[in-house]
């Protein structure tokens, strides 16, 4: 199956494919839609996608796919050699990773995501801040890095659910978290200083999918220094 | 496999998954999880679902599962004799479901959730109406049902993908529809009407699971008619003294 995805590596859900494939030598072609740019808004990508969002992914110039979890969940059961604990083929197992998966939207997405976006990467695409959202985004995102806590990481195992190996779950909601990374370290401490096992949990899944955790975020890290650039000229 | 289903029928998702269940003939019990009540902040019950929400299911005493999608997706496989067409093995076509019942959590569901809360349902969970957030739910549901007609409807089928039989998918976003026959009649009008399609499909997927469809429904239609009759109370200008 000759696969393409369709990314933009500033985007948490992209990431989290790219590792995925990279994780497990699924050889694909990676094309580069800048957000920045409006690029996810050309004609040409609304074929690939009409909800003009990354990620995307076309297989064999036929079949269409959207929804990073879709993606993962496709990728893990229709490439060879996928090891289990990605997404498990026992049911029990499988569907306690699909209600992490169903749960992070309107929780650590619409946080993180939310307060990233209307405090600081707005600005990437020339819109304004829109600070009164971010506080909002900010209370969802506390209560999930609670809740990630308290319900979702166990007392035995390093990973979601206390799983021993990382899960698609684990990949979606640490590239997730690592998008606090543009925030100014002061509030970025802030918001995860209280969460030491989620600090912990993150790292355990960046060292589990290295040297891909790294060579993917890389662009995280540049745009740091970007943002930065942009406040102090102003 | 001994399954205990906690829901609420007033609930969306709960709706689905026992739609689901009759629908399929798999034997379940019912336990009911009073939302007004708070039922849902009991100690026990956040023992089966500690983000204390409906529905949830146990299976064998032991094994707890909670999110609608999650809990469709298990039943659809670990039960026998599921028809193919509500989660098919094929992972292609699967894969369009997943993105279906993925899309739905930020825009659907989100967006009509907003409008009921906003505008009908808060002070039942002691919390003021906010039109406001209403309006911008409005206009994100809004433009999540034209993507339902001009994406998900594409197709040969009367289903979501074009599928010729209904799926989760069908049954997940179609009970989140109806939550809209809550609000004011003038605003669900509002809101439907200039969608054909994805009125057509309402239908079409009701017809396709009935009866179960409608027997689930019986509970919420009764709240609906308690709603309205509180909204016609409010409206003739008594006021509450004290």
């Amino acid at each position: 199956m000759k696969l393409k995805l369709f990314v933009d590596r500033l985007s948490q859900p992209c990431r989290a494919i790219l590792i995925f494939c990279k994780m497990n030598k699924i050889e694909f072609v990676e094309v580069r839609i800048e957000l920045s740019k409006g690029e996810q808004l050309s004609p040409e990508f609304k074929e690939i996608n009409p909800m003009q969002k990354v990620p995307a992914m076309k297989v064999d110039e036929r079949f269409r796919l959207f929804e990073s979890h879709a993606i993962l969940r496709f990728l893990a059961g229709a490439f060879p050699g996928v090891a289990d604990h990605w997404y498990p083929a026992d049911l029990f197992k499988r569907a306690e990773i699909d209600s992490v998966l169903d749960w992070h939207h309107a929780n650590l997405r619409h946080g993180s995501a939310g307060l990233v976006f209307h405090s600081k990467l707005a600005r990437l695409s020339g819109r304004p801040l829109d600070l009164r959202a971010a506080a909002d985004c900010e209370k969802v995102l506390s209560a999930s890095l609670a809740k990630i806590e308290s319900v979702w990481l166990k007392e035995e195992g390093q990973f979601l659910l206390g799983n021993s190996k990382p899960s698609i779950a684990d990949l979606s909601l640490v590239c997730e978290t690592m998008q606090l990374e543009a925030l100014d370290e002061k509030d970025r401490k802030r918001l995860l200083d209280p969460h030491e096992k989620v600090r912990k949990w993150m790292d355990d899944t960046r060292n589990a999918t290295q040297p891909y955790f790294d060579e993917i975020h890389g662009v995280l890290f540049q745009v740091k220094d970007k943002l930065k650039e942009m406040e102090s000229d102003e | 496999m001994k399954l205990k289903v906690f829901a609420d029928r007033g609930s969306q998702p709960s709706r689905a998954v026992l739609i689901f269940c009759k629908a399929n003939g798999i034997e379940f019990e019912e336990v009911q999880i009073q939302l007004a009540k708070g039922e849902h902040k009991s100690p026990e019950y956040e023992a089966i679902n500690p983000m204390k929400q409906v529905p949830a299911i146990e299976v064998d005493g032991k094994f707890r599962l909670f999110e609608s999608h999650a809990i469709l997706r298990f039943l659809a496989t670990a039960f026998p004799g599921i028809a193919e067409h509500w989660y098919p093995a094929d992972v292609f076509k699967r894969a369009q479901i997943d993105s279906a019942l993925d899309w739905h959590h930020s825009t659907i569901r989100r967006g009509s959730v907003g409008v009921v809360l906003n505008t009908t349902l808060a002070p039942l969970f002691g919390r003021p109406l906010d039109p406001q957030a209403a309006a911008e739910a409005e206009k994100l549901l809004s433009a999540s049902l034209a993507k339902i007609e001009s994406f998900w409807l594409k197709g040969d089928g009367p289903f979501l993908l074009g599928n010729s039989e209904p799926s989760i998918a069908d049954l997940s976003l179609v009970c989140e529809i109806m939550q809209l026959e809550l609000v004011d009649e003038k605003l669900q009008k509002r809101i439907l009407d200039p969608y054909a399609k994805v009125r057509k499909w309402v239908e079409d997927t009701k017809k396709a699971i009935q009866p179960h469809f409608d027997e689930i429904h019986v509970a919420f239609f009764q709240m609906k008619e308690m709603i309205k009759k509180a909204r016609a109370g409010a409206g003739s200008g008594e006021t509450k003294t004290g």
